[in-house]
């Protein structure tokens, strides 16, 4: 950890620490395992902020991630271009949100978009379907799957639109005290 | 907002470093007079490259975007020949342009504005809902919409804002192409200018002398305008589903609020202001709309409001509001933003200068300010530090990641209670080792008893007479060298305790308001839960078979929900009902029993086993008591769980909580009848040096217990696999029994509290113990169980596990502690309370010296007045439940709140039905009527419009607004 000073200045260190919930030592760690991850990829000096991206792959090869059901839409979500390819921020904020600190309204926000398979800002039926499949490995029928759906549209719809909004999502959360230890990913 | 003024030419750069600061921020919306550099934009050469800023920032790779300059496209349409004053106009084609324009903006609109809530009235844009939603009615600010209609439940659907957007859409190739007249350009714009000839003249012509006298523009027209709507908009039932919404809220709005009505005037105006030939050949724009645009149409741009979010008006809003925050506030505002890291670093950079510019002007403020801002960093600094160094001590992290990556959280959380536990004692142990046990080691003597090593399990002999129990305590003043200041061993010993149990007392109570405020936020919604088990992916769950097999257990779960669901209605018979009934009964009398017995049975064995003692010299005997204790902990829980085979209970979570409450009325009334042996028998019986004597059947007692727990786990779980796995495989592999385990722990604790005053090194013993324990059963965990079966409400469980440390557990000790303060005699010829008639008397006598010395008297005043006096507990105790029942009153009202609410959400979901379903039927008879006209109506949009994404937005859109006409004219 000697040589963070020639990671990072300062002033970014900071920043970091402002903007996640993590310490100084925790982002100099999550650092290292990004550096790892591609280490010819990504350069060990990054006070000029050069512009890496290690792929989706990689990222999806990760330990804490590896056997995730959700992986894919996890890195889609934290990653800008929506492509599953991460900065360094991106990773930071990935973990962060996924940390044990942060709070049950932002976990539910990026939760609710991991679910929400076609970006369209609802989870709707097409979404709650391939979340059961993903879940479940395909055990269930189709039928069952279905009927999953529906009892699951019928307990957290609120409004009765026939779709979960993100206050849907939310007003559910609440009723789901596991939901705050269970989103989480260790590092 | 201010950003945009920060990013346009140099000129204006220089010219308002500071908009962005001033504090009336909103006020300058309101006051366009605060602008006056900005009248006749549309000359200035600054202009497009403003405009061009929130653009070009759509690429995410340009980081400072600040400086980059007009890109081509507006200045093409910046030179347009028929509009010199459309400057303005680049906005739509560019935001036409944009491939997200359609629906994916509404995500980063969504964003924005639920985030923003507490953020309301600081500026005046997005204040109102319905304000936005009138601007987007007017036209091309319909992307404006977006951040209001997350709030506005009529227009949450995404296919109603869309019609929005496409209504602005082909309206302003159009305006293009008619450079003429404001009112030829007006017309296919806003249908309801169409249909009503009054509005076109209002919405065009009364605005603009208005609008040049900016400030004066105001409320009487809006009233005016709003009333006009407001006549539109009940005459015209068919377009009620769209057009009456915002109308409507509009009018409510400028009722409700009216400071809001200059704003929401300028909102309408706005949009419609630029394309007006009159507006700009008058040569003068109102410079508040062009700062208002800046922010709308960073709004419309998916790519731009993510990139320069904090410029847009929610992020100046938020950035506004961060600034009179604390530090610490302001961080967790900023950590808090669903915003990618970027943003949140421009954010706090931002914010940063804002504030940096806000500090007062005088010098010396400046100075102080500056020193305080320094002194918090360093603060900040220096807390992260120590926060980071208690981070390092953070234990096992690897290996609670591996447990909870192979069994999950709820197994997970009986590690985090352990080491929550050992956390709580290695603070103890701190407290006591260095304020009793230092001060007692400078002045020990010499022990003289033998040491054998059967010591360590009985915990007598060579132990007596070491700083482990309170009767090697001295009762005299530690005095060192000739400094004079001396050291109460008394006084120590009493406050030491106390404050440990008062700083445990705080944090149990602080981390149960903790677990009760995340778990029981909704306590009477309680559904069943389908939901819950599709959402709650356990990601922290990270090892490959335990992925599988998590997967596996929660399709069979799934099933037997839906099963459940489907056998929901089938009632069991009167028989059956009795049957279970009389099987819980029983259960409960057993249960009852049991537990009355294994009382008995201690309390009798612990008298007699006194008498026994004294005859019998083996130093082993008093292992006795221990060892039975231990081993009825070991058999009764056991015994009590197979009473499952008996009972049946519907939801497994009762079995759960029944079991758990069996087990600790088992374990604390054993400890509670123990306690009574101690305090009533071993106390009054005249012995010497009864409290070291009752330590040392603590210190038994929580070693047997710990040896119990090992060879539990090695050899009980162990033989388990084996049998399971070996011979009877239809036993398979045992799951881990978290709340016996829990309350094993809670039962060890327990001890360790009530000990505590008898043996100051208890906490050490248990810190040891729990170390161990938790490898122990780490090693017993891999080895020797499978990942549990059920989803287990984790969460809950330690909440409930908390609370039962906090109630019978800590409270009963305070209770047994406070007994033997005030009620007992210390023994009178050990400890450090030797010779008084109660060991509170030692504090009674320190109050009497400190009266006499006049430096100390508020002590003493504190002490008669506060601490020893029933009035002033009583007063103390009248208000505490005044404001409990007014808590309690307030809570009522809350749920009834709620509920209210709740069917406030159902109403306006099934409106949003009603008004979808009739606006779908409404189109297809339009459909049917009209066709050709239709297809002409698309055709000049595909013909103006050819970057429109959202056409089949826009069609519908067109669709509606044909059969308003329809309607208008059969009308």
């Amino acid at each position: 950890m000697g040589n963070k000073q020639t990671i990072f200045t300062h002033e970014q260190l900071e920043a970091y620490q402002d903007c996640t919930f993590f310490t100084r030592k925790e982002i100099m760690r999550l650092f290292y395992r990004y550096q790892d991850l591609a280490p010819q990829l990504v350069p060990l000096d990054y006070t000029s902020c050069p512009d890496v991206k290690v792929p989706y792959e990689l990222i999806g090869s990760m330990p804490e991630l590896k056997d995730n059901p959700f992986r894919q839409r996890i890195a889609q979500v934290f990653s800008q271009a929506g492509d599953g390819h991460m900065t360094l921020d991106d990773f930071l904020d990935m973990f962060s949100v996924m940390s044990e600190m942060a709070p049950r309204d932002l976990k539910a926000y990026y939760a609710f978009k991991i679910y929400d398979f076609n970006d369209d800002d609802y989870i709707c039926a097409g979404d709650l379907e391939q979340t059961v499949t993903k879940l479940t490995r395909g055990e269930l029928s189709a039928e069952e799957v279905s009927l999953v759906c529906e009892k699951v549209l019928d307990e957290a719809d609120g409004d009765h639109d026939g779709r979960l909004s993100l206050e849907d999502f939310q007003n559910m959360i609440l009723r789901a005290p596991d939901f705050l230890s269970t989103f989480h990913i260790r590092i | 907002m201010s950003a945009y003024y920060r990013g346009s030419s140099p000129g204006g750069n220089a010219g308002y470093p500071d908009y962005s600061g001033s504090p009336n921020r909103s006020q300058g919306y309101l006051k366009t007079q605060d602008y006056p550099d900005f009248s006749g934009p549309q000359t200035n050469p600054g202009y497009p490259s403003k405009r061009s800023n929130p653009f070009s920032a759509g690429s995410r790779t340009n980081p400072d975007h600040h400086g980059s300059l007009p890109e081509p496209d507006y200045i093409e349409s910046q030179s347009n020949p028929y509009h010199p004053g459309l400057s303005r106009e680049p906005d739509y084609p560019g935001s036409q342009q944009h491939p997200d324009f359609a629906s994916p903006r509404s995500s980063g609109m969504s964003a924005v504005s639920r985030i923003n809530p507490g953020y309301l009235g600081s500026l005046a844009e997005p204040d109102y809902p319905g304000a936005q939603d009138c601007s987007n009615h007017p036209g091309p600010r319909a992307n404006a919409s977006h951040p209001g209609s997350r709030r506005n439940l009529e227009y949450a659907s995404s296919s109603i804002n869309s019609y929005i957007d496409a209504l602005g859409e082909p309206d302003y190739p159009g305006a293009e192409n008619k450079t003429s007249s404001a009112y030829i350009w007006g017309e296919p714009d806003y249908p309801n200018a169409e249909d009503y000839r009054n509005a076109p003249k209002f919405w065009g012509e009364p605005d603009y002398p208005g609008d040049k006298n900016g400030p004066g523009y105001g409320s009487s027209e809006t009233q005016e305008m709003i009333r006009v709507l407001s006549e539109t908009s009940s005459t015209q039932h068919s377009f009620h589903c769209r057009s009456n919404g915002p109308l409507d809220i509009l009018r409510r709005e400028s009722e409700d609020y009216p400071g809001s009505i200059e704003m929401t005037s300028m909102e309408v105006a706005g949009p419609r202001e630029p394309c007006l030939p009159g507006a700009s050949g008058a040569g003068y724009v109102n410079p508040a709309y062009v700062g208002e645009r800046g922010p709308v149409c960073a709004y419309g741009n998916l790519p731009l409001s993510e990139c320069d979010w904090h410029k847009s008006p929610e992020g100046q809003k938020l950035i506004a509001s961060l600034i009179p925050m604390t530090s610490r506030d302001r961080i967790k505002t900023i950590r808090n933003q669903p915003r990618t890291m970027e943003e949140k670093r421009k954010l706090r950079k931002a914010v940063d200068k804002e504030r940096s510019k806000q500090c007062p002007q005088t010098l010396e403020l400046r100075c102080c300010a500056q020193c305080l801002n320094s002194c918090s960093r360093g603060f900040r600094r220096s807390r992260n530090g120590v926060s980071e160094l208690l981070n390092t001590t953070s234990l096992w992290q690897k290996t609670l990641k591996v447990i909870g990556g192979k069994f999950g959280t709820s197994v997970l959380s009986y590690f985090n209670f352990l080491k929550w536990l050992l956390k709580f004692n290695i603070f103890s142990f701190i407290v006591n080792f260095s304020f009793l046990v230092i001060p007692q080691l400078t002045v020990a003597e010499k022990n003289t008893l033998p040491f054998t090593g059967l010591e360590f399990f009985t915990g007598a002999g060579y132990f007596r007479d070491t700083v482990m129990y309170y009767g090697f305590y001295t009762n005299s003043s530690i005095r060192h060298g000739g400094s004079g200041i001396s050291y109460n061993m008394q006084l120590a010993y009493l406050f030491t305790i106390g404050a440990c149990l008062i700083i445990c007392f705080f944090s149990l109570l602080f981390s149960m308001a903790k677990y009760f405020r995340n778990n029981f936020i909704n306590p009477h919604i309680y559904s069943r839960g389908i939901a819950k088990l599709i959402f709650c992916w356990d990601f922290t769950v990270t090892h490959e078979k335990a992925v599988k097999l998590k997967q596996k257990n929660l399709s069979t779960e799934i099933r037997e929900n839906l099963s459940e669901i489907r056998l929901e209605n089938t009632k069991l018979t009167f028989h059956q009902q009795l049957t279970r009934l009389s099987a819980h009964v029983a259960a409960w009398l057993v249960s009852t029993g049991v537990a009355i017995a294994c009382c008995v049975a201690v309390y009798y064995l612990a008298e007699y086993n006194s008498e026994f003692l004294k005859t019998h010299r083996n130093p082993g005997a008093v292992l006795l008591l221990p060892f039975l204790v231990s081993c009825i902990n070991l058999a009764v829980p056991r015994f009590y769980s197979m009473f499952r085979l008996v009972e049946r209970f519907e939801l497994p979570r009762h079995q759960v909580y029944v079991l758990l409450i069996r087990n600790i009325f088992l374990k604390i009334s054993i400890i509670g009848i123990l306690c009574y042996y101690w305090l009533n028998i071993v106390a009054l019986s005249g012995e010497e040096c009864w409290e070291t004597l009752i330590g040392q059947e603590i210190y038994r007692l929580l070693l047997m217990d710990f040896v119990f727990s090992l060879a539990d786990s090695f050899l009980g779980e162990f033989l388990r696999r084996i049998i399971g796995k070996r011979f009877i495989t239809s036993l398979g592999l045992q799951e881990f029994d978290i709340a016996r385990n829990v309350l094993e722990l809670i039962y060890a604790q327990t001890l360790v509290w009530i000990g505590m005053f008898f043996c100051p090194l208890l906490p050490f013993i248990q810190m040891i113990t729990l170390f161990i324990m938790f490898y122990v059963k780490n090693v017993s965990l891999m080895v020797n169980f499978q990942p549990p079966s059920k989803a287990w409400r984790a969460s809950q469980m330690m909440t409930f596990f908390i609370f039962l440390l906090f109630f019978p557990s800590f409270t009963g000790v305070l209770c047994t502690l406070a007994i033997t303060i005030w009620r007992l005699k210390p023994s009178a010829d050990c400890g450090p309370f030797r010779g008084l008639p109660a060991f509170i008397h030692s504090v009674y006598g320190w109050i009497d010296t400190l009266s006499g010395r006049p430096g100390y008297r508020w002590v003493v005043w504190i002490y008669h007045n506060l601490i020893g006096s029933v009035h002033f507990f009583f007063i103390l105790t009248l208000i505490v439940l005044i404001i409990t029942y007014l808590y309690w009153q307030i809570t009522e009202g809350r749920k009834i709140m709620i509920r209210l609410l709740h069917e406030q959400i159902i109403n306006e979901g099934k409106d949003k039905m009603f008004l979808i379903e009739k606006l779908v039927k409404l189109q297809d008879t339009e459909k049917r009527a009209n066709p050709s006209a239709l297809i002409l109506e698309r055709r000049e949009v595909e013909q103006q419009d050819p970057f429109d994404l959202g056409e089949q937005a826009a069609v519908p859109d067109l669709r509606l607004r044909q059969s308003f006409q329809d309607d208008n004219s059969k009308a």
